[in-house]
């Protein structure tokens, strides 16, 4: 090793201290995430209003991690939850179970389930990380946690991302 | 016959059908409209095969040999066939695998799914659908059908209990078959032609006790059972095989529970009892174990309260309070539906606390244990003379269904290396029924009648005469007298002819239940007629154990011991399982005497209200064990995973009693009273295959109890059996919405006498206890009689109600 190969090392140096930083000063600035991130998960509407989800349970099937519960009930035809006969009562993801693979993404029929880029899940609590249809249907941002801490403040859900929703939820504000 | 299938030869009987054939072989071939026990029809074409036999010289009666090869020359069918409908031929060979045939079925999977909604999401049938799998093992996975398709209504409801989705029916005519050749009553049919034909029926409903069936054979998700709809899919159920504990015949279900609560009971094949058919009493009639006010923890009272406590706790306070009480004083009684571990725990503790007033309830009067040759179901399906006495249709619906095949004249088919044929050639479409061989006798016209060939009214209250007047027509040449000749109710010439009938049949029958059991003189007499027409007899019991129970001698050691004068003041102490005696106020004041009553229930009911202790039951559904049904057989019961909270059986109850006793018990647990049970049955009780084991015990009851003539009684209610538990009625809405609330039947001139309507609710004291039903008015009932359900405190027989008590409840006063 001689003297110019550790002035060609600092060379590397000096230069990057010129350079815009890579690191983002994380919580304070919000992140970008990729545009294929999968965070948590989403329950879209169609453009009536109505759920998409028809409470098959087939991403509980799928599911590697058995994240997943859901029970179904039967529409009422005048007042219906979602198209069809069948809508889900009740849906469940266990958060910490959740290893956020997309596998129920992949099984939905009517692709009512979409993860979406929030990834700020952590919480204090178990029965916190389970995750009902009350968190999940879109139009409700930011985690359990960001969204108590929003009401005891008194502010808006603040949450870390820049990139805004995923492609797939593009578009849908209803 | 030799046949061969694709590469494999094998030997099979003469009539048996190709698609068989092709099973047996070990091959598969896709059908939808065959059913196990049905006709084969050939209706939904899935089966095709190519399907070819050699041929005989009609001149010579030689081969016609291949010139090419010697060897006989096979002529194949112009067409593919379906399987399901060709009889096998001596040579005949089957291919499944070629192109062709393969080509042929993908042909049907797309002709099927045409008008094929494609819903599976939201089926119920959905992961268990036959279509579905043939679809997916036949089918080309794609569509080409890009049209509009046909849309019929969603949800038609056929019944309370049944739901008809008429766009994913595939017109396989499963379910219009069914209702003809097994309960024998025409109910639905197809209506319209071509792509508009659709499954409905001519009035409302399903009048039949045996709806709940079309749900399990119905390849596609088109009827469904309404009281699971979209409960869970299919395979998020726990699927337990086990015994039905509603009646006597031991049918076998599969309870289907998810997340501890029942959600669907379907039926199970057992070839030798049910078939694959179970009544609407065992399918529907498991509401009540999900119950909201299940009692779930042991309660013990603590300054008048019922507080809850642990079972230790629970179990110390009656082991301190029986300190006070001297042997025999203390009572114990099961109810008639607990398993024989149940029984031999509950006799170990009896045993041990030095009691004999040890019962079950309801017990009937005479011994349910048949005596001389016991019928199986299979003789009964196989009778050439059949005498049934009593309601079977209500009493034990599986009896109904294997009667009904004996009308068909047809045997059960012989069993294939791949199970019970999926098409028995021999039955048709609306075979003609052999109605002579049947006769039925009741008190009141029964549902069965309309099938039989020789149906007789007899006398309300009057099975020891009649009987004893047929006694007489079998053994005496005398002629009878007149009062004989009234309790007979029929003509004495009819009376003779069935004697002559029964007497000259190769495999005569005769069937009786709670109505004749009411009476020991009855029994008695029903015995001495089958010895004298040499007849087997088949004994319907109660309830699902009661040849069990008596059979391991769950009995008092005498008589003044029964159920009936322990809770009348003949014991100090009583530890109660499964029953509410103080229904009935009189008893509630004796009940008030106790020192100790400790109740083993589900619910909380007029008994527990009495209670020093309560201590949680566990449902027929919940329990480990055995049975033994009306045949003699014993039949595993197995626990679904159910959450019964702190709920044990009477094995548990006495393991914690047993160890605050300080004692190990036999029958502290089911290991335990199976230990017992093989020591006093020379029966191993272990690993019971699903379809029972026929196996006679080594002993006798123990414990004979010597019953006393009972004088004859008289009254104006006749208690009834029920398919329907009307002690569970209330907390089985759907069933209820099916089949009506607990009914007091009468005939129209008594209800216009007392001016009551159908459909009236009404308050009568029937014997002492208030019973709450629904008026029905009906042609069936004899004048000056009402009929009434039993229940287990109150058995089948002739009481008296004072009709002063009678209250019309008004339509409000129920709402609120």
């Amino acid at each position: 090793m001689s003297v110019l190969d550790i002035a060609k090392g600092m060379g590397v140096t000096l230069g990057h201290l010129f350079k815009r930083p890579v690191t983002v000063r994380y919580p304070e600035q919000p992140v970008d995430v990729k545009p294929r991130f999968r965070g948590r998960h989403h329950l879209l509407r169609h453009p009536s209003g109505l759920e998409k989800c028809i409470g098959c349970s087939l991403c509980a099937a799928a599911c590697p991690a058995y994240a997943i519960y859901v029970e179904a009930a039967e529409n009422d035809p005048d007042d219906p939850v979602s198209p069809g006969e069948r809508y889900a009562s009740i849906y469940e993801i266990n958060m910490l179970r959740c290893i956020f693979c997309g596998m129920c993404e992949e099984a939905c029929p009517t692709g009512a389930i979409v993860l979406g880029h929030e990834f700020e899940l952590a919480d204090f609590v178990y029965q916190d990380f389970t995750y009902g249809k009350d968190d999940m249907l879109v139009g409700v941002m930011g985690s359990k946690w960001q969204r108590r801490e929003a009401t005891q403040k008194g502010r808006d859900v603040r949450v870390g991302l820049s990139s805004g929703p995923r492609p797939e939820l593009e578009g849908v504000d209803y | 016959m030799k046949v061969k299938v694709n590469d494999t030869e094998l030997e099979l009987a003469p009539g048996t059908s190709a698609i068989d054939a092709v099973f047996a072989a070990g091959y598969d071939v896709p059908y939808f409209c065959s059913q196990e026990y049905m006709s084969p029809i050939g209706a939904c074409r899935m089966c095709l095969a190519k399907v070819g036999a050699p041929r005989q010289d009609r001149a010579t009666g030689e081969w016609i040999l291949d010139e090419e090869t010697g060897e006989p020359k096979i002529f194949y069918f112009p067409t593919l066939m379906a399987t399901c409908t060709t009889a096998i031929m001596e040579g005949m060979v089957i291919d499944t695998l070629s192109d062709e045939v393969r080509g042929a079925q993908n042909g049907m999977v797309e002709f099927t799914l045409i008008n094929h909604p494609l819903d599976c999401p939201v089926c119920d049938k959905g992961g268990a659908c036959e279509l579905q799998d043939r679809a997916y093992e036949y089918g080309s996975g794609l569509s080409r059908f890009r049209f509009d398709k046909r849309h019929q209504e969603k949800h038609h409801a056929l019944s309370e209990l049944i739901t008809l989705d008429r766009e994913r029916c595939i017109h396989c005519k499963r379910c219009v078959r069914y209702f003809e050749e097994v309960p024998g009553d025409e109910v639905l049919d197809f209506i319209e032609r071509g792509g508009h034909t659709y499954i409905g029926t001519l009035g409302e409903g399903l009048p039949s006790n045996f709806t709940g069936n079309i749900t399990d054979i119905c390849p596609v998700g088109a009827l469904l059972d309404a009281t699971s709809r979209f409960r869970g899919r299919n395979w998020e159920y726990d699927h337990t095989r086990t015994t039905g504990l509603d009646d006597a015949s031991g049918s076998a279900i599969i309870v289907d529970a998810r997340t501890g609560r029942i959600e669907r009971i379907k039926a199970a094949l057992n070839a030798e009892v049910n078939k694959s058919w179970i009544d609407d009493g065992t399918r529907f009639g498991h509401e009540y174990v999900d119950a909201e006010d299940r009692i779930k923890t042991p309660l013990v009272r603590k300054e008048g309260e019922l507080v809850p406590v642990t079972w230790e706790e629970a179990t110390g306070y009656v082991k301190a309070k029986l300190e006070g009480i001297a042997d025999k004083e203390l009572g114990i009684v099961l109810r008639a539906d607990a398993t024989l571990e149940e029984g031999v725990a509950a006799k170990a503790l009896a045993d041990h606390l030095q009691t004999g007033q040890l019962d079950h309830c309801p017990r009937p009067k005479a011994s349910v244990l048949p005596e001389g040759d016991a019928a199986r179901f299979t003789d009964l399906a196989t009778a050439d003379a059949i005498f049934v006495i009593g309601d079977v249709s209500e009493e034990v619906p599986a009896v109904d269904l294997r009667i009904k095949d004996a009308l068909k004249g047809v045997s059960p088919p012989a069993s294939l290396p791949h199970g019970v044929p999926i098409a028995d050639l021999r039955l048709k479409e609306r075979m003609p029924r052999k109605a002579g061989l049947l006769t039925v006798a009741a008190p009141y016209r029964v549902d069965l009648m309309r099938h039989a060939g020789r149906s007789v009214c007899y006398p309300v209250g009057g099975e020891t005469a009649f009987l004893s007047a047929l006694v007489k027509l079998a053994t005496v040449e005398d002629e009878l007298s007149e009062e004989e000749v009234a309790a007979l109710g029929m003509p004495v010439d009819e009376g003779r002819a069935l004697i002559e009938r029964l007497a000259q049949a190769q495999n005569a029958v005769i069937v009786y239940g709670s109505f004749v059991l009411a009476s020991p003189a009855a029994r008695n007499a029903v015995i001495a007629l089958a010895k004298a027409v040499k007849a087997k007899v088949m004994v319907m019991g109660p309830m699902a154990n009661s040849y069990g129970l008596e059979a391991i001698g769950v009995m008092p050691s005498h008589a003044r011991y029964s159920y009936q004068q322990m809770i009348r003041g003949g014991a100090k102490a009583l530890i109660l399982s499964g029953l509410d005696p103080a229904q009935d106020p009189s008893v509630a004041e004796a009940l008030k005497d106790l020192e100790l009553l400790v109740v083993h229930h589900h619910f909380a009911n007029a008994t527990t209200a009495l209670a020093d202790v309560v201590l949680p039951a566990k449902t027929g559904y919940e329990k480990d064990g055995t049975v033994v049904n009306l045949e003699g057989r014993y039949l595993p019961v197995r626990s679904a995973p159910v959450d019964g909270g702190q709920s044990e059986d009477f094995t548990g109850l006495v393991r914690y009693l047993g160890e605050a006793l300080g004692v190990r018990l036999d029958g502290r647990s089911t290991r335990s009273a199976k230990r017992a049970l093989n020591h006093l049955l020379a029966v191993d009780l272990r690993d019971l295959p699903d379809e029972g084991l026929l196996a006679k015990a080594k002993s006798r009851p123990l414990r004979r109890v010597s019953v006393k003539e009972q004088e004859a009684v008289s009254g104006n209610v006749l208690l009834v059996p029920s398919m329907v538990r009307p002690e569970f009625v209330s907390r089985n809405p759907q069933l209820r919405a099916a089949f009506g609330d607990v009914a007091l039947c009468l005939h129209p001139d008594d209800a216009d006498q007392m001016k009551l309507v159908g459909g009236e609710r009404v308050r009568l004291s029937v014997d002492g206890t208030l019973r709450k039903a629904t008026v029905r008015v009906s042609e069936t009932v004899p004048q000056g009689i009402m009929l009434l359900p039993a229940t287990p405190e109150q058995p089948v027989g002739l009481v008296s109600a004072d009709l002063a008590t009678l209250v019309k409840e008004s339509s409000e006063l129920e709402v609120a």
